[in-house]
């Protein structure tokens, strides 16, 4: 589904953003890609999302070697993914339906669709007695919600999720994580960056430490179920960000 | 791209203007100004055209003899003429005929004139001649008045002359007026889908996010741009012809003989000359706007 290649990424100012990464995340994995501010997290997700192109190496997204992708074929590669940002970014003079629906209107889908979809992931989330509401009357979980509403609506293969929980109530974060895990239960690859040690601990998930631009720590030899050994030891690195 | 694509498109488009209406009326304010100079400079122009052509077009000379020549005589200059090479035609105008064409042309107020019959009748005998080649009008005048017993020539040249020179002037000064404000009306429009795309960035982000094609991106602001320019292509036109008229009704008063080029012909080229230019403008700035933000803009896509 995605895998990295000795991949190097310096940018044009000089900085080393990302340093001879490999990795390879299969379908239906779920990730946490942990690591403090700097480390080269959204470099990462950058590189993914095809918005910035590898100095060195190569990235594969759904068999596709990035570094031969046109620009005009960038938008279709989006849609194979869906993004949940931080700070939600939902529109605020749009209500949560028209929020969802805007996802589809903008990569051209029919209105018969959308009207039938929109309810449908508005249903998944839980949230399908708020379509009428405007982002500003929900909570911060209810609207960390509707952003992963949109990032579902359009089916794509996997959800990449950047600090989802940051701006949510702790005790609200597990029920996101909740629902990609069930998300992820239905067969969507999920890759969620994340500063909450609390999060990582209580999901046992697979995790990829990011820190100066390398991948110091990968539990994917680990047995699911089971703490990530290597994270304990690098507590303290967690917890600095942890709020 | 589908229907229900195109109908969301004009949608947005709309969207944006009514969100950023100050901005949309200024654009189309100096829009309609630039449109109603280009249109009325070519305005002038197409009636100072009319006028020429009305003058040279029948291209007729009246050639004078001296008063009270005894008629032999006015058929002995006629045959003088004839001989020239470069006459056409040469038709003898009697002094009586001439004083009853004049009486003709006033209508009512011709009767003014009958007491001047016979005797009293002070026009001279006349030639109406017509030239072969236009391009030798001045030797061949020159020609005729050597005749001696040749009084004098209209001689339309000097007013064509003058005309000329005119549409000339206002035709440059007309064209840099309108170059420029074209200039400023490209970049006002530009400024305004700027604005709108600056309050909708965070709009455009999740676009993009969400694999949403530049052009996608692009429609909702080149659609913007265009209905600022054809609103602006319709009130130009509609403007341009109220003014038109009434200026119109004010020269025609003062100057009998001259007839403008009518309205009604022209009404319908304007208006979609008009909303086509207006359209295109827009439709560019729109271009211009966009084209620079999405090539630097995607980069926030990720909020870090």
């Amino acid at each position: 589904m995605i895998e990295f290649q000795n991949v190097s990424k310096t940018y044009a100012n000089g900085t080393k953003a990302l340093k001879n990464v490999n990795l390879k995340v299969e379908k239906g994995e779920f990730v946490f890609i942990v690591g403090s501010s700097g480390a080269g997290k959204s470099t990462f997700l950058k590189l993914i999302m095809g918005e910035e192109k590898a100095s060195s190496g190569e990235v594969i997204v759904n068999g596709r070697k990035l570094s031969r992708l046109r620009n005009r074929d960038i938008p279709y590669l989006r849609r194979t993914m869906g993004i949940v940002f931080q700070d939600f970014r939902l529109i605020d003079s749009m209500t949560v339906y028209e929020n969802v629906a805007f996802a589809m209107h903008v990569v051209g889908a029919p209105p018969r669709e959308i009207r039938k979809r929109v309810p449908y992931i508005l249903g998944l989330v839980g949230l399908q007695n708020k379509s009428k509401c405007l982002p500003a009357e929900l909570s911060g979980g209810e609207r960390q919600r509707v952003g992963l509403a949109r990032a579902l609506v359009n089916n794509p293969s996997m959800i990449i999720a950047d600090e989802p929980t940051g701006n949510i109530d702790p005790a609200l974060s597990f029920e996101i994580v909740d629902l990609l895990s069930e998300i992820n239960r239905r067969g969507t690859t999920i890759l969620m960056v994340t500063h909450e040690h609390n999060l990582v601990k209580h999901f046992h998930r697979r995790v990829v430490q990011i820190h100066g631009g390398e991948v110091v720590a990968d539990t994917i030899r680990k047995t699911a179920g089971k703490t990530p050994a290597g994270l304990d030891d690098k507590g303290e690195d967690l917890s600095d960000e942890t709020v | 791209m589908k229907l229900y694509n195109f109908r969301y498109l004009i949608k947005e488009g709309f969207r944006n203007l009514k969100s950023n209406r100050t901005m949309s009326i200024a654009s189309v304010a100096v829009l309609v100004s630039c449109l109603i100079l280009t249109g009325a400079a070519m305005l002038f122009s197409l009636n100072i055209g009319q006028a020429m052509e009305s003058i040279e077009g029948n291209n007729t000379i009246t050639v004078y003899l001296k008063e009270g020549m005894p008629t032999l005589e006015s058929v002995q200059v006629g045959e003088e003429i004839r001989k020239i090479d470069n006459i056409a035609e040469c038709e003898f105008v009697s002094k009586d005929d001439a004083l009853k064409s004049m009486m003709e042309t006033l209508g009512d107020d011709g009767t003014v004139l009958e007491g001047l019959t016979g005797s009293e009748n002070f026009l001279p005998d006349a030639y109406d001649i017509s030239m072969k080649d236009l391009t030798k009008y001045d030797e061949t005048i020159k020609e005729i008045k050597a005749i001696e017993s040749v009084d004098h020539i209209t001689d339309y040249s000097d007013i064509a002359k003058k005309l000329t020179d005119l549409d000339n002037l206002v035709g440059m000064v007309g064209f840099w007026v309108v170059l420029l404000l074209g200039v400023v009306s490209l970049f006002i429009i530009a400024n305004t889908i700027r604005v709108t795309m600056y309050s909708r960035r965070m709009e455009i982000s999740i676009m993009k996010s969400v694999g949403a094609t530049n052009w996608f991106v692009r429609w909702p602001f080149i659609v913007e741009g265009i209905v600022i320019g054809l609103v602006a292509g319709i009130l130009a036109s509609v403007l341009l012809f109220v003014l038109y008229n009434s200026v119109m009704q004010v020269i025609s008063g003062i100057a009998a003989f001259f007839t403008p080029v009518s309205v009604a012909s022209l009404l319908l080229p304007y208006t979609l000359g008009f909303m086509l230019v207006g359209a295109a403008f827009g439709a560019v700035g729109g271009v211009i706007s966009i084209g620079r933000y999405l090539r630097k803009g995607g980069s926030e896509l990720v909020g870090l």
